[in-house]
């Protein structure tokens, strides 16, 4: 038809918009919102965006990961390391479901990511077509939101809101499911708009002054008050805050396990770690503080042991972004609802200078017979290798300036306490879901996001093996992050309560485990093990120096425990020191 | 102990909104004794559910906070008993 127009006709047609399919639209929604890095599994019902990318290898990066599950988590790294939104990409059906456990990782841990998953054609959904899941209705519980897009025109909308609830707020992860007949459709080019609000959706509350002037009377009548410092103290950038507020109050730090980082380990204010296995000090004298100021912190089980024996005496000031965390394990007495930062630059103004010379020297008295009972022994011990001095002597290596990534048993509780953290977005963990087989991923991604900082994963034999095959993506894309296995053969978290609580029947926790030497090297990764103390000094400098990733094993005590602990049920002041003497 | 409260939610009217309201309830263990939901009449992209639900005071003040912290929920609100819900689901059928 075009070819029977004449010369002034082709002049008063409107100029026809150049199209685009929504696939591509996607990933122009990803470069306006800056995205430089993509984890994802390709896979049929994503194929159209795949094909899309192909494209914009010049503007986004693609690491093709091993398994959905190792995308996730390598987001999660990558989140958590840099305030940055995480993005993965994966396919329908068994694709979208690998990505359920870090979903629910990052959401219990607020971490923004963005998953894209491919869906079967519009028409196809609820027939049970091949790799057809409900991935929308899987991942409700898991996810801070998700939606499915059925038409190219609303993946634009849909992915912006995406980006904005993701890193709003009490950050998690957000899920888009797009049809595979809406990756294909054409739409005409369009403008990115990104969203700034969505209408039922209040982010950010708004500092109540009363609140703050409620805190501070109670905090400036205070003779052991007693600050806890959470995760929101990080994702709300509220360090420098924290620093202030407890310098001039002069109120005593305790940090939880996401946390660390967030209050320097070697600031005198500094009283420790803690929770089940934290310090002792910290965990005492929550039971001895007049006045609880709980700043990012949700409360979790494994801070309060035993709720109806926690901080009864105290009165409590929870600052907390999320609504739904205020008094939902304990009662508030001044509830600040409100983000971090907001919360402790105004409220620093209304409290008095203050010194607790003698209340900070409680804790360090208790924290002195810890380091007698316990500390001591483990990382000057002379018979057999502990866990507790690779992670000290790792730490004294680094100067407590490593990105240390860690997964979940007793490995992790270790490097919590042995490992002096300095700086804030250092301590990369599965906190509140505890999910095995985060580590290796989550470190790839976190080593991605900041290449110029050293990342150690630090992982147990046991959580190594749930996700092994990422060594493949960091083979493929020569990712120097350095793994530190501590291999005691055992499921030794499990073990440890086999031993304490059901009378040392080692219920399937002992592990065979293949040659993690061999393996790492089939991979093209340098790899090292030490069994004996004295090479354990060396071996730590030349994984540190090297230039590119590399594997240590360590042979630790095989029936090593950690300790202090508060058993299960106990109350934070009845944590125990060593084994009692029935065991 | 435990009594039964009428729980008004508005929300966002989109597929998944009903199964997110109830997966919060579920969750917590929530008795749903009734439950209304509907679209709005002026405009169907907005809706909501009233609810009529059996637990103790303590938990429905933390349950609606955990509901108005799903994305597409505006507000949840409630009263104690039954007659609440009553009166809304017979404004709900009427308008219907």
């Amino acid at each position: 038809m075009d070819a029977l127009l004449t010369k002034s006709e082709e002049k008063i047609t409107p100029a026809t918009k150049q199209k685009i399919t929504g696939s591509e639209a996607l990933l122009r929604c990803l470069v306006e919102e800056k995205v430089q890095h993509i984890f994802g599994y390709p896979g049929g019902a994503i194929m159209p965006i795949y094909d899309a990318l192909y494209s914009y290898a010049d503007k986004l990066t693609h690491l093709l990961v091993r398994h959905e599950q190792g995308a996730i988590h390598a987001a999660q790294g990558y989140a958590r390391v840099s305030g940055k939104t995480g993005v993965v990409f994966a396919t329908s059906g068994p694709g979208a479901t690998n990505l359920v456990t870090g979903l629910a990782d990052a959401l219990i841990d607020s971490t923004p990511v963005v998953c894209i998953t491919g869906q079967v054609f519009a028409h196809l959904l609820g027939t049970d077509a091949f790799q057809e899941i409900d991935v929308i209705n899987t991942t409700l519980p898991v996810t801070k939101w998700n939606i499915q897009v059925t038409e190219a025109k609303d993946i634009a909308p849909a992915i912006a809101k995406a980006f904005y609830i993701a890193a709003s707020g009490r950050p998690g992860p957000v899920l888009v499911d797009i049809t595979k007949n809406a990756q294909n459709e054409l739409i005409e080019e369009f403008e990115y708009q990104p969203c700034k609000a969505v209408r039922t959706y209040k982010p950010k509350p708004g500092l109540q002054s009363e609140q703050i002037i409620e805190a501070a009377t109670l905090i400036n009548n205070a003779k052991r008050p007693y600050i806890l410092a959470g995760q929101g103290i990080l994702l709300s950038g509220a360090t420098k805050e924290l620093i202030a507020f407890s310098e001039k109050t002069g109120i005593p730090v305790a940090s939880t396990l996401l946390g660390l980082g967030a209050f320097p380990t070697n600031h005198p204010n500094y009283v420790g770690y803690l929770g089940m296995h934290g310090n002792y000090g910290p965990n005492i004298n929550t039971n001895q503080c007049d006045v609880l100021i709980a700043v990012g912190m949700r409360f979790d089980d494994r801070v309060t042991g035993n709720v109806s024996k926690y901080a009864n005496q105290a009165r409590v000031i929870h600052i907390e972004i999320d609504k739904a965390e205020i008094n939902k394990i304990i009662k508030a007495e001044v509830a600040v609802h409100a983000d971090a930062k907001e919360a402790l630059t105004e409220l620093v103004k209304h409290c008095k200078p203050n010194r607790f010379t003698e209340w900070i020297n409680s804790f360090k008295a208790l924290n002195q017979e810890e380091f007698e009972k316990v500390v001591e022994k483990e990382i000057k011990n002379t018979n057999s290798l502990k866990m507790a001095e690779v992670v000290h002597m790792l730490s004294e290596l680094t100067n407590g300036e490593a990105v240390v990534v860690t997964d979940v048993g007793q490995h992790q509780m270790v490097t919590s306490r042995y490992y002096k953290y300095k700086n804030p977005r250092t301590n990369i963990t599965s906190g509140g879901a505890g999910t095995m087989g985060f580590a290796l991923p989550a470190a790839m991604g976190a080593k991605v996001a900041s290449p110029n900082q050293q990342v150690i994963a630090i992982i147990g034999d046991g959580g190594y093996q749930m996700t092994i095959q990422e060594l493949g993506t960091i083979m493929q894309y020569k990712i120097p992050v350095k793994i530190l296995v501590l291999n005691n053969n055992f499921l030794g978290m499990v073990r440890q309560w086999q031993q304490l609580f059901h009378g040392k029947r080692y219920s399937f926790t002992e592990m065979d485990n293949p040659d993690f030497v061999k393996i790492a090297e089939a991979y093209k990764i340098q790899a090292d093990k030490v069994t004996e103390q004295v090479n354990l000094e060396s071996a730590l400098k030349r994984m540190l120096e090297s230039p590119s990733s590399y594997f240590l094993e360590v042979v630790v005590e095989k029936e090593d425990n950690v300790f202090p602990m508060v058993p299960a049920g106990a109350g934070v002041a009845e944590i125990i020191l060593e084994i009692p003497k029935a065991n | 102990m435990k009594q039964d409260f009428t729980l008004e939610i508005a929300s966002d009217n989109n597929f998944s909104i009903l199964n997110r309201i109830v997966n919060v309830l579920n969750r917590r263990r929530v008795r749903i004794k009734k439950l209304i939901a509907h679209e709005n009449e002026d405009d169907f992209r907005k809706g909501g559910a009233v609810l009529l639900l059996h637990t103790t005071p303590d938990l429905m003040e933390k349950v609606k906070h955990q509901l108005e912290k799903l994305i597409e929920v505006e507000y949840a609100k409630y009263t104690n008993g039954s007659e609440q819900y009553l009166e809304l689901s017979e404004k709900i059928v009427d308008i219907d």
